[in-house]
């Protein structure tokens, strides 16, 4: 029999429009708890970075340092942000009991789930946008200071042509502000993302806020270590069971944050490979998909 | 007939706990077990207000949950207008407040119904038409635009229950709808359930502090350790069958002793009790404080 209820309303199986709503209360929320707050302590440090002044170093490799420097930092931002920032949502909202409210309007857990997830990606996007304009910005200022400083050194010393000023300063230009170093920032972007999503699985059978951060770095710092876990898997047949056994789950469960490391290269000046690049945003949608389908799966069936 | 609001047959909550507790009942070898609601049942008929009163601890909350799909049943069933209280269309029906609501403190007034009204897929001017209606009608026109940090523990209810009739459900559910809140807070709320049963709304209310519940109910059961002890409308479970009163005002003392002679005339009947009748300090309060409101 068909309930007057059934026949009056009509529940989409997903509302973008739900998640939307979602993503916007959860980027005012973190925008309001000031979690951007940590953007100043980046500024100044960036700022910091900028103002080291190796006098024994050639422009060439100040800039290079500057650039590793001011972008690693940018990357430890990044994924501290994404694990912070999630870890923040989920505990808290079942803390305050305001799950409740929402849950008990016509949302699904998976419109919650991702929405969560969605707002974060969002503010991981436009801080790492907002902390790589700073590098930018930086190192534009310290490419220009260098080149004017050696065409002026150059200049001043007998027998140089200008090819080979020009040769110079392109060599300091090498380091200096380029194109690919969007790549670097998009591989911060790819890793960070993966990092909110462990972090939004932890969060799902998480009691508090607290336990996610901790279990989340924890479980980042061991997913750089898969190159050793492979050989150790490999190779090392004998020993404790208990360990071999657990370096087994944990490869298999644990994302291999290792090949995001790929950024590095492209900072000091590599060429970009775009077969890579488009093999790792594939990982990471693979990722995506994995982990918030097992959260979905714990969260599908939690009570509260 | 119309479908009744909430159905509740048989239902038996049984939860997995480590620590042993006033209703484990049984120890296995995964830990012991506490059955928290037990073999319940009871009906919520359309457009009546119905109670649930029991001490802490007795199963009301987890009723509730079940009801709102929070919680599965471990056995029996839930239905809220005949659909099963797991399916997401059960939920457009409802509107909740839960016990001490913590709603997003960084959001204003405006902005949390906004937020809950979207979710119930509202948009446009039909939200901000309703958004500004709902402020009106809970008192909270003048701190629409203040964040919800600032607001008081009868403000924050008062807007919880907003939120819960944003999208006009037609069944709402209040879990201790005024714990924490001072008498006029309190009176403010039972106000809005009146007005919401005027309006056709079912409410179903838990509580355990009975007046409230005696004030704004239709019918009332009465749970304890999970079980339903009794249940009834609030005139079948409160009212003295042998006893008869009747108050009267500016009654002379001669008047008075007439009507003590009459009853002493009857054979079997007595005066059970006699003197001037007791206002509560509750309505003493509101009393007062609407007097020094006034003056002010």
């Amino acid at each position: 029999m068909t309930t007057f209820t059934e026949t009056r309303i009509k529940i989409p199986m997903f509302s973008p429009s739900r998640v939307w709503t979602i993503a916007t209360g959860t980027m005012t929320q973190l925008v309001r708890m000031k979690t951007f707050y940590f953007l100043l302590v980046f500024a100044v440090l960036v700022a910091a970075i900028g103002n080291i002044d190796i006098k024994s170093a050639s422009s060439v490799s100040q800039l290079e340092t500057i650039k590793k420097v001011s972008f690693g930092t940018m990357d430890i931002f990044a994924w501290l942000y994404a694990i912070v920032a999630t870890a923040l949502l989920i505990p808290r909202d079942l803390e305050d009991r305001t799950l409740y409210t929402i849950l008990s309007k016509p949302v699904r857990r998976i419109e919650y789930l991702i929405g969560k997830l969605l707002g974060v990606l969002v503010l991981i996007a436009a801080s790492l946008a907002l902390m790589f304009t700073l590098c930018l910005l930086m190192l534009a200022y310290k490419q220009s200071g260098f080149i004017a400083d050696e065409i002026k050194m150059l200049q001043a010393a007998p027998n140089v042509t200008t090819a080979e000023i020009e040769e110079q300063v392109k060599l300091i230009q090498r380091q200096g502000v380029r194109p690919e170093l969007a790549v670097a920032a998009l591989a911060s972007f790819l890793k960070s993302s993966v990092v909110a999503v462990m972090t939004i699985l932890i969060s799902t059978f998480a009691s508090s806020s607290l336990f996610t951060i901790i279990t989340s770095i924890f479980f980042f710092l061991i997913g750089h270590a898969h190159g050793m876990m492979t050989d150790f898997w490999l190779h090392k047949t004998e020993g404790n069971l208990i360990i071999r056994m657990l370096t087994k789950v944990f490869k298999l469960l644990i994302p291999d944050f290792q090949l995001f490391s790929f950024s590095e290269g492209i900072v000091i000046g590599a060429e970009v490979v775009p077969r890579v690049v488009w093999s790792m945003g594939f990982l990471t949608g693979g990722y995506l998909f994995v982990f918030l389908l097992i959260s979905l799966m714990i969260f599908l069936y939690k009570e509260f | 007939m119309s479908e009744p609001a909430v159905e509740v047959k048989n239902l038996t909550k049984v939860f997995q706990t480590g620590s042993p507790g006033a209703n484990v009942f049984k120890k296995g070898i995964a830990g012991s077990y506490v059955v928290a609601v037990d073999n319940l049942s009871f009906q919520v008929n359309s457009g009546e207000v119905y109670g649930l009163i029991g001490p802490n601890g007795s199963g009301k909350s987890t009723t509730m949950k079940v009801v709102l799909g929070l919680m599965s049943p471990t056995e029996g069933s839930a239905k809220v207008f005949g659909l099963d209280s797991g399916d997401i269309k059960a939920r457009s029906e409802i509107g909740f407040l839960p016990e001490n609501p913590y709603f997003y403190r960084h959001l204003s007034g405006e902005e949390t119904l906004k937020f809950y009204g979207k979710l119930c897929g509202l948009k446009g001017k039909a939200l901000n038409d309703r958004i500004s209606e709902l402020l009106e009608m809970v008192d909270l026109e003048g701190a629409r635009k203040r964040r919800l940090a600032g607001y008081s523990k009868g403000m924050l209810q008062r807007i919880g229950l907003a939120q819960a009739i944003i999208q006009r459900p037609r069944l709402v559910i209040l879990d201790e709808p005024t714990a924490g809140v001072d008498p006029v807070g309190s009176r403010q709320i039972r106000d809005l359930i009146i007005k919401l049963k005027e309006e056709g709304i079912s409410v179903f209310l838990c509580s355990h502090l009975l007046e409230q519940v005696q004030e704004v109910c239709d019918h009332v059961g009465i749970i304890f350790k999970g079980r339903m002890r009794q249940e009834g409308t609030l005139e079948e479970l409160v009212s003295i069958e042998n006893r008869y009163s009747i108050v009267l005002e500016d009654a002379s003392p001669a008047l008075i002793k007439e009507i003590e002679k009459l009853v002493a005339k009857e054979k079997g009947a007595s005066i059970a009790e006699q003197g001037n009748p007791k206002t509560t300090l509750e309505r003493l309060f509101l009393k007062i404080a609407g007097r020094k409101e006034s003056d002010a």
